[in-house]
């Protein structure tokens, strides 16, 4: 038995590989978005942060007098302040009204007694922060103190906060169910209901059990290198983060390739409609997976991990990521092992639930 | 006739393909008018805080309290670390702020005890962090001076009362436009994903060897016989054009009907144009249905991620924005960003829009070229 | 001489339609069986139940004696089939195709290398090696079809319309291929709608409609059975249709029918029917292109028993 078991699965290993289309959405399509997403997304965490804002101050009469603006716009506008917040440009009136036309500058202010005025074209965050700012330094001037006193905060917040790494984990999750691919063209080929090639084999001397094995064994390994290469490709050309833990890394990707073939084993053996309809319906529970765990928009996973737990626990594209995520974000690994189990019940009973199909020798018809 | 009566049928078996991206549009479009209701205008930019407060109920934390309800977005979230550390990652909030035990009496003690927070790190944090240490600053300053809690935080209050007056120049609703804009720019993933997939099919089982030898041969000249799939084609891209544009107008209603709306729709129908003589090309060049969909799938993620689609375009590394000049989508986007940040729209502004359009055009010269090369080499050779 | 299958009342039914009718038959060793029947007949089902691979509700299957079952491992060893579609991987070249479904009869990997020389020189794909199937003619591929259903040398072979849509020059290299695989000690039971290969073919007949056997017999007995004895045809242009009540009412004859200027006309019995013919052409000075004489096919053996045309 054990050399038909491997004579099976050398010649499935070999059809897999040769076969071009499985291998471009399981292997290059993730490589490719992969490489969609890094372009996209690189310069994204860059620009959450704030930059130092382009204003404008009308110097005239009345900001000549106030010495508190004068002082604290210099001090937020100094290139040596760490704290620094503007590059502030003094100029007439006329002159700061062109510069807020061309774009040069996001607003300007001008002082008007007591109230200070600011123009500006647009809402934004940058605006805001210059009225806010002005609004500040108006109400230190109040108080007539000058001296302002740093205060104690401690930002306690964990280390890895670059949350369009979960783009890159739902594209894993996207590789690893898509392996449901390999699991529903295998068992098109090896079962006897599904093709004449599945007859011939049916009525050969090999038990269905080696047959089955073997070929799942097969397509198990094809998917797994496929991860590797992804892998490695997120690595070392995206440099995507996964946190310290190599080995569960490596785990998590396994477990959850093992549910994307259980998915596709369950549809290619329990769905009675043809290949490419599997094949269909296998991208549209992926999608629909990944879209509620983050792919196309990454709070939607926060969104439905709060609203409706529930489905975010039965969605192994969300387990998946969400096993990265707390490989990379947390420090305890609770949430991780919770993940992976989840991922071995869902792959569990995928395939207990085909095992009755998969086991029957004779049929009604063929 | 034959020629659209074979169109329309290949059309109707692929129809679930349409139906797919039409509805991812939809689903786009839909949550795109939710989630940017709020982010758009100015009062919405305040930050979304959470507080854990381990203090009694003083006065001074209650003040603390109201003044960060009424400058930031205060969330009740669970006090449970992982929801809040949850939050924090999905940027659901920006500002942790944790009062610890005993904050009042050390503070009023002129001690100055530690705030622990949780931060995002990016500007919405940034900002929050601004608001708290305002407060804090100046309960510092007057602390000094007064030793009476409840007095303190009125006189606090009283001072942050002060506020410089806005005068904001723009008339532009630019929220109603980043939403327009935003709609059109990911029509063009749906738009280049139906119609690259659709066309290269209809070609394909145009161009199968058996029909190609009996059309060669047929009365009906090869001239009129391309025209007429070419025609077909057209006809193809405009119903898919106008099924998006009549989406736009049931979501986006009767901004649409502005001049700058009907701005829009044209710069999509050149879009549409110029697409459609890239499926023609694809087409010919393409001969395998499975291929066809990998290729389609390729050329409108790719082009949509690279030309600011789906992230938008200022958020974009500059390399990836020089690439993109070499597509066409990318002169489609930016003409529907310049629409949405335009003052006014006169001859001069309008220039860049002309611009884009000229490229535009003159992308559809250049593939309707190289695939009338594609079709001759073909030809020779079969 | 033993029988290698024992059927026995076997009955077969899709929900409501009854498939297979109370089959009962026998197939000796080293015989050609032909299964006949039009489209729908039971001819596959029939098979597919002798396999194991289908559930039926009555009768019972013997192969080389034995109960035939899902498990029985030993048996299956000695058996092949041949299926109706082209059952191969796209993906593997001719020799890798046969190799992989040899592989799972035969472990020895040089005896396996050279039953798969024997299988490729058998249906003639000896150059064709290392082709991939999407190169391969629709005739090429049934012949590597065949080539993988056979590889493992099977005593008892299952050939179910192996030449469908097949060439006539790849039909005569399968069909030679066939009697070799007989001659070399297999049984064989082979089923068609193709009257003139189960002539060539088949020792012995057996003629399925609606799932039961309408006939059985060596072709020379079947043919025996029908009352045609000789069929005589004769071209002839523009000929009165007032001549054939004439020549119905000459000797043995059993009907006469005249289109697109050919002529028909059918014997029961009798010797010199075709110089009859002549003689009464040239009384009544018919000029005519040319004259044969045919004995009956099964074609028209099954057009008596059933009133139907085999061939849809």
């Amino acid at each position: 038995m054990i050399d038909m078991f491997f004579h099976n699965f050398k010649y499935i290993l070999k059809t897999l590989f040769k076969n071009k289309m499985l291998i471009f959405w399981t292997f290059a399509f993730p490589i490719i978005l992969g490489t969609l997403f890094h372009l996209a997304f690189s310069n994204i965490a860059n620009n959450e942060k704030l930059d130092i804002i382009d204003i404008a101050i009308v110097k005239d009469e009345e900001f000549n007098k106030n010495i508190f603006f004068k002082m604290a716009f210099k001090e937020l506008s100094d290139k040596k302040n760490e704290e620094r917040l503007f590059h502030t440009q003094y100029v007439d009136e006329e002159k700061a009204k062109k510069l807020l036309e061309d774009g040069e500058i996001i607003g300007y202010l001008k002082l008007e007694g007591e109230t200070p005025k600011i123009t500006i074209i647009s809402n934004g965050i940058d605006e805001t922060v210059f009225k806010y700012v002005t609004e500040q330094v108006l109400q230190m001037s109040q108080t007539g103190i000058f001296e302002i006193e740093d205060i104690n905060i401690k930002n306690i917040s964990n280390k890895n906060l670059d949350y369009t790494m979960i783009e890159f984990y739902t594209l894993i999750a996207m590789a690893a169910l898509y392996g449901g691919i390999f699991s529903i063209w295998v068992m098109n080929q090896i079962m006897p209901d599904l093709s004449a090639k599945g007859k011939r084999i049916a009525i050969s001397p090999i038990k269905k059990g080696t047959i089955v094995l073997s070929s799942f064994l097969a397509s198990y390994i094809v998917q797994l290198i496929g991860m590797a290469l992804l892998f490695a490709y997120t690595i070392l050309v995206i440099q995507v983060d996964y946190g310290v833990y190599s080995k569960l890394v490596v785990l998590l990707a396994a477990v959850g390739s093992l549910a994307g073939l259980s998915i596709g084993l369950a549809i290619g053996v329990l769905m009675k409609v043809s290949e490419n309809s599997k094949t269909g319906i296998l991208i549209g529970i992926t999608m629909i997976g990944c879209y509620l765990a983050g792919m196309m928009g990454i709070s939607m996973k926060n969104i439905v991990d709060k609203g409706a737990p529930i489905v975010n626990k039965v969605n192994p594209a969300a387990m998946i990521t969400d096993g990265f995520y707390s490989l990379y974000y947390y420090e305890t690994l609770d949430r991780y092992w919770f993940d992976v189990i989840s991922l071995c019940i869902f792959s569990g009973v995928l395939i207990l639930i085909s095992f009755r199909n998969l086991r029957r020798k004779k049929y009604d018809s063929i | 006739m034959t020629v659209f009566k074979t169109f329309w049928k290949i059309l109707n078996k692929n129809k679930l393909t349409v139906i797919i991206y039409t509805v991812i549009l939809l689903v786009f479009g839909i949550s795109n008018m939710k989630t940017s209701e709020k982010s758009m205008n100015f009062q919405a930019e305040k930050p979304d805080i959470a507080i854990v407060n381990y203090d009694e109920e003083t006065e001074l934390v209650k003040g603390f309290v109201q003044y960060l309800n009424k400058n930031c977005n205060v969330k009740e979230i669970e006090n449970n670390e992982e929801t809040l550390n949850d939050a924090i990652f999905y940027r659901d909030l920006n500002y942790v702020i944790y009062i610890p035990e005993n904050y009042t009496e050390e503070f009023m003690t002129g001690k100055k005890p530690e705030l622990e927070v949780k931060s995002t790190g990016d500007y919405q944090a940034s900002y929050a962090k601004m608001i708290v240490t305002r407060y804090i600053q100046m309960a510092n300053i007057y602390q000094k001076k007064i030793s009476d809690e409840s007095e303190l935080v009125a006189q606090v209050n009283e001072v942050l009362k002060n506020e410089a007056k806005i005068e904001m120049t723009s008339k532009l609703d630019s929220n109603a436009m980043q939403k327009v804009t935003l709609y059109y720019n990911f029509a063009s993933y749906s738009l280049i994903a139906c119609l690259v997939f659709m066309i290269g099919l209809i070609l394909n089982s145009f161009n199968q060897e058996k029909i190609k030898k009996r059309i060669i041969i047929s009365s009906e000249n090869c001239k009129r016989h391309n025209r007429a799939l070419l025609l077909s084609n057209c006809c193809y891209s405009l119903i898919m054009w106008a099924l998006y544009v009549i989406v736009s107008l049931i979501l986006l209603k009767d901004i649409m009907l502005t001049t700058r709306g009907l701005i829009y729709i044209a710069n999509s129908l050149v879009f549409t144009l110029c697409i459609t003589t890239l499926s023609f090309l694809i087409g010919n060049l393409v001969n395998n249905k499975e291929a066809l969909s990998g290729i389609s799938n390729v050329v409108s993620l790719g082009s949509s991620f690279l030309c600011g689609a789906f992230v938008p375009v200022r958020w974009l590394p500059d390399f990836v924005i020089k690439i993109a000049h070499v597509l066409p989508t990318y002169y489609y986007i930016n003409s529907n960003e310049t629409l949405g940040t335009m003052e006014k729209i006169t001859k001069e502004t309008m220039q860049p829009i002309i611009t884009n359009t000229i490229i535009m055009i003159a992308f559809s010269i250049i593939f309707i070229i190289l695939s009338n090369i594609v079709v001759k080499t073909k030809r020779k050779i079969g | 001489m033993e029988n290698v299958i024992e059927v026995r009342n076997l009955v077969k039914k899709y929900k409501e339609i009854i498939a297979v009718d109370n089959l009962s038959f026998s197939v000796r060793e080293g015989e050609i069986l032909g299964l006949l029947g039009p489209n729908g007949s039971g001819k596959s089902t029939t098979i597919n139940c002798i396999l194991s691979l289908l559930k039926f509700q009555g009768g019972n299957i013997k192969i080389f004696g034995k109960e035939m079952t899902p498990n029985s491992y030993e048996l299956k060893s000695k058996i092949g089939v041949v299926f109706q579609d082209v059952s191969i991987f796209d993906e593997l070249t001719v020799y890798e195709n046969i190799d992989y479904f040899c592989g799972l009869y035969v472990k020895n990997k040089e005896t396996r290398k050279k039953y798969i020389e024997d299988a490729l020189k058998l249906v003639g794909l000896e150059d064709f090696q290392k082709f991939y199937p999407k190169k391969l003619s629709g005739g090429l591929l049934r012949r590597l079809n065949i080539a993988c259903g056979i590889a493992h040398k099977p005593k008892l072979i299952f050939l179910d319309e192996p030449t469908v849509a097949v060439d006539p020059q790849s039909r005569n290299n399968i069909l030679d291929g066939i009697k070799q695989l007989r001659d070399m000690g297999a049984t064989v039971v082979y089923t068609t709608h193709y009257m003139e290969e189960v002539e060539i073919l088949c020792d012995r007949v057996i003629i399925l409609d609606k799932g039961k056997i309408i006939a059985e017999g060596t072709t020379d007995e079947l043919k025996q059975r029908a009352s045609i004895e000789e069929k005589v045809t004769v071209e002839v242009n523009n000929l009165d249709v007032r001549e054939l009540p004439k020549i119905k009412d000459l000797m043995n004859v059993l009907e006469v029918s005249y289109e697109d200027n050919l002529l028909l006309v059918t014997y029961k019995d009798g010797k010199n029917n075709l110089v009859n013919m002549i003689t009464y052409l040239k009384s009544k000075g018919i000029d005519y292109q040319k004259i044969y004489s045919e004995r009956p096919t099964l074609n028209d053996v099954f057009l008596e028993l059933t009133g139907k045309e085999l061939r849809d």
